[in-house]
């Protein structure tokens, strides 16, 4: 997996520094347009998730308290269930809003997105504070010695899932 | 998909080279523990053992049908090790990628509207 130039980076220290992620984006479209691709459902099902993934919704309400309730499918024919609320919305520029499972999952974490004017772009700034480090430390991505290992891991992986169909929920 | 898995458990169940080579098996379809014993060149209670360990940490389904047990693949329990390999970032700067192009073509049908 090659490294992208614009890997997250962890900011300044914080009570939370040890689990959280940040990552940034500057997108070259004006700050409203930006943030409305992440207001409506018919937006962000366009956008959400890596090249390859598509999401099917069963509730959603953008608002303070509303929630967004959908099934990401991989391309491998994996179904994720997923949950986000809100719980705080400034337009145009800030964004807070709890993701999990589901309602009622206890490793549900918190992201906060800032929008703010660079030029004729957007900067998104992205930061998630996970509940403990530990699960920071899972979901963050690491490159270290044992990269041949995940090599190996993604190829299972990828390898026992190309049979299409096999798990998609039923 | 954009979260931390709750436990590294499959990655114990697959670090054992026979439930490797059971996943894979159980790729081709449901089979029983005698048949998945045979493949493996194993005892049918080994076999057991490996399977119980597959099914609990959600890599792999059993029914029952008339007298026999039948094993099958569940994709599903791999969602840890997506995550693991995929992770959280890439998940984000993939998603910012698709959202840099939607938003571009919404500017563009926004100048032509």
């Amino acid at each position: 997996m090659a490294a992208t130039g614009r890997d997250a980076h962890v900011q300044a220290p914080s009570a939370t520094a040890d689990r959280e992620i940040a990552i940034d984006r500057v997108i070259p479209a004006p700050r409203e347009l930006v943030f409305a691709a992440f207001t409506e459902v018919r937006h962000l099902s366009r956008w959400w998730g890596p090249e390859g993934f598509t999401t099917t919704t069963q509730a959603f309400a953008f608002q303070v308290g509303g929630v967004w309730e959908f099934t990401m499918h991989g391309p491998d024919g994996t179904d994720y269930p997923e949950w986000i609320t809100w719980t705080e919305i400034t337009p145009p520029e800030r964004i807070v809003l709890r993701h999990g499972e589901s309602r009622d999952d206890p490793d549900a974490f918190t992201s906060v997105l800032t929008f703010t004017p660079d030029g004729v772009a957007t900067r998104i700034e992205m930061v998630t504070v996970f509940p403990t480090r530990e699960l920071r430390d899972v979901a963050v991505e690491r490159y270290h010695a044992v990269e041949g290992g995940r090599q190996t891991l993604a190829n299972l992986a990828a390898y026992v899932t190309e049979t299409r169909g096999i798990g998609a929920g039923d | 998909m954009a979260r931390a898995a709750t436990t590294s458990d499959v990655f114990n169940a697959i670090a054992e080279p026979q439930r490797r080579q059971i996943l894979t098996l159980l790729r081709a379809g449901e089979r029983p523990v005698t048949e998945v014993a045979r493949e493996l060149g194993t005892t049918q209670p080994g076999a057991s053992k490996h399977l119980r360990v597959l099914r609990e940490v959600g890599l792999v389904r059993d029914r029952r049908e008339g007298r026999q047990r039948l094993y099958r693949l569940d994709a599903r329990g791999l969602r840890p090790l997506h995550e693991w390999t995929g992770g959280f970032e890439r998940f984000w700067n993939e998603s910012f990628d698709r959202l840099d192009a939607y938003v571009q073509d919404l500017e563009q049908t926004r100048r032509e509207g």
